[in-house]
């Protein structure tokens, strides 16, 4: 839901548990809810009463409540790595880049890229940043793709020295040690930041 | 103490810190004070001031704790070394324990746990100074934490005690006519739902005493919920002005 400024305006605070309506006046949208036909906001934003759809949601004022989905993309740090999957340990969710808390989430090397991967060693390594797309949260555990352009490693960091990777052409070159390793990394290699 | 002779309530109605019967302590209430926290609440209610910071929602750690159908809420009452005049133990005391769940039981209600499976929520409620009515103030100031983390919730929660001193019912006992009175009876309330979360009574009260007393904390409740709508406003209100100032840049 996007929405500009002066549209925004319009509303009043409301908290949680303020009275918008009953379900006679409106058809409760996002960020409400209904008990005894009455409608209540859930979250602390601005009331948005759309008197010609009549509708009415809660724009919220905060980020929210924010846990990985299907289809969301995240950004994590690799964890414990064996050779068909990684441990990945879920910081940033969609625009949320500090949670509290971490998530922890599996990329295995099937759900890499469309190609042949003959080992996880190939893709990343632990203490590497990776931007992936959560495309399971069954088992416990977040099941995690970085088979696009802009999903992968955003930041590689050289198992031998720790010094952050330069990318060149198909290789990662380690500008302190002169290692070469390989990644699958994201368009946009050492650019994002966290 | 030497108060033990001294009338903690007189003749006109005037209890021994100079409130009426039915008067509260002065309440300040502050939100989004720790900027390491999801949601944050700070609390001056009376000579009590109380902490509270929210994580989460966030992984459970152990896992095991964790349930796959709804999210798992977590609170911690704790009181500082210094909250009290004799130095309290930092360790977890058995009151701590059953504060905890007490309050934890009190906000279950108001939250949509069944949204977020599989996830915990922490609430951490550190008592800096405590002078009675401290499980009120936790409350009130959760709920306002809660809230600020922007977790959905039913209603907001406010808590209020009212208690027994003398034969007369009062409202909101601080630490003296809690130890010295005859009862408290503490109750937790959603005002917009009308529905009382928490009800606990300590000492004896005749059934029509307890009414009162009930009846006495649920109207303190309602004087409280205005200013703690009011502290959530000022910061809201705060950052409204923010965005439209970036947005007119």
């Amino acid at each position: 839901m996007t929405l500009k400024p002066s549209e925004q305006r319009n509303g009043n605070l409301v908290l949680p548990g303020e009275r918008l309506g009953v379900i006679e006046e409106f058809i409760p949208d996002s960020g409400t809810y209904v008990k005894d036909g009455v409608i209540y906001s859930k979250i602390i934003g601005r009331a948005l009463m759309d008197m010609l759809n009549r509708r009415v949601s809660v724009y919220p004022l905060n980020e929210g409540a924010v846990v990985p989905k299907v289809g969301v993309t995240v950004i994590g740090q690799i964890g414990n790595a064996q050779s068909d999957n990684v441990l990945v340990r879920i910081m940033g969710v969609g625009t949320k880049k500090n949670l509290s808390g971490i998530f922890s989430g599996i990329l295995h090397i099937s759900d890499v890229s469309d190609r042949y991967i003959d080992s996880m060693n190939d893709v990343c390594k632990p203490g590497d940043i990776i931007r992936a797309k959560v495309i399971s949260g069954k088992n416990q555990i977040y099941h995690l793709t970085t088979s696009d352009k802009n999903l992968g490693v955003i930041y590689g960091f050289c198992s031998l020295c720790s010094t952050l990777l330069e990318q060149r052409q198909y290789e990662m070159h380690c500008p302190k040690c002169g290692n070469v390793e390989r990644r699958k990394t994201a368009f946009d290699y050492g650019k994002e930041e966290i | 103490m030497n108060d033990k002779q001294e009338k903690l309530i007189d003749k006109k109605g005037i209890r021994l810190d100079g409130r009426k019967a039915d008067e509260l302590r002065p309440l300040k209430l502050e939100v989004g004070v720790l900027p390491n926290a999801d949601g944050s609440a700070y609390v001056e209610h009376g000579k009590n001031k109380i902490l509270v910071g929210v994580f989460g929602p966030r992984e459970m750690h152990p896992k095991h704790l964790s349930r796959p159908d709804r999210m798992v809420l977590r609170c911690r009452y704790h009181m500082a070394p210094f909250s009290v005049q004799e130095r309290k133990s930092p360790a977890p005391s058995r009151r701590e324990v059953e504060l905890s769940k007490v309050i934890r039981e009190s906000l279950e209600p108001a939250l949509f746990l069944e949204l977020y499976p599989r996830t915990g929520i922490d609430v951490f409620i550190e008592v800096l100074q405590a002078d009675g009515g401290t499980r009120c103030a936790s409350i009130t100031a959760a709920a306002l934490a809660l809230a600020d983390s922007g977790i959905p919730m039913r209603d907001l929660v406010v808590a209020c005690a009212a208690g027994k001193i003398e034969d007369t019912v009062v409202l909101d006992l601080y630490d003296a006519e809690d130890k010295l009175g005859a009862a408290d009876v503490p109750v937790a309330y959603m005002p917009n739902l009308n529905a009382i979360t928490l009800l606990q009574m300590d000492g004896t009260l005749t059934p029509e005493e307890f009414e009162k007393a009930v009846s006495m904390a649920t109207d303190g409740c309602k004087q409280i919920y205005p200013m703690q709508k009011e502290a959530l406003k000022t910061k809201y209100m705060h950052i409204k002005e923010e965005t439209q100032e970036e947005t007119e840049e």
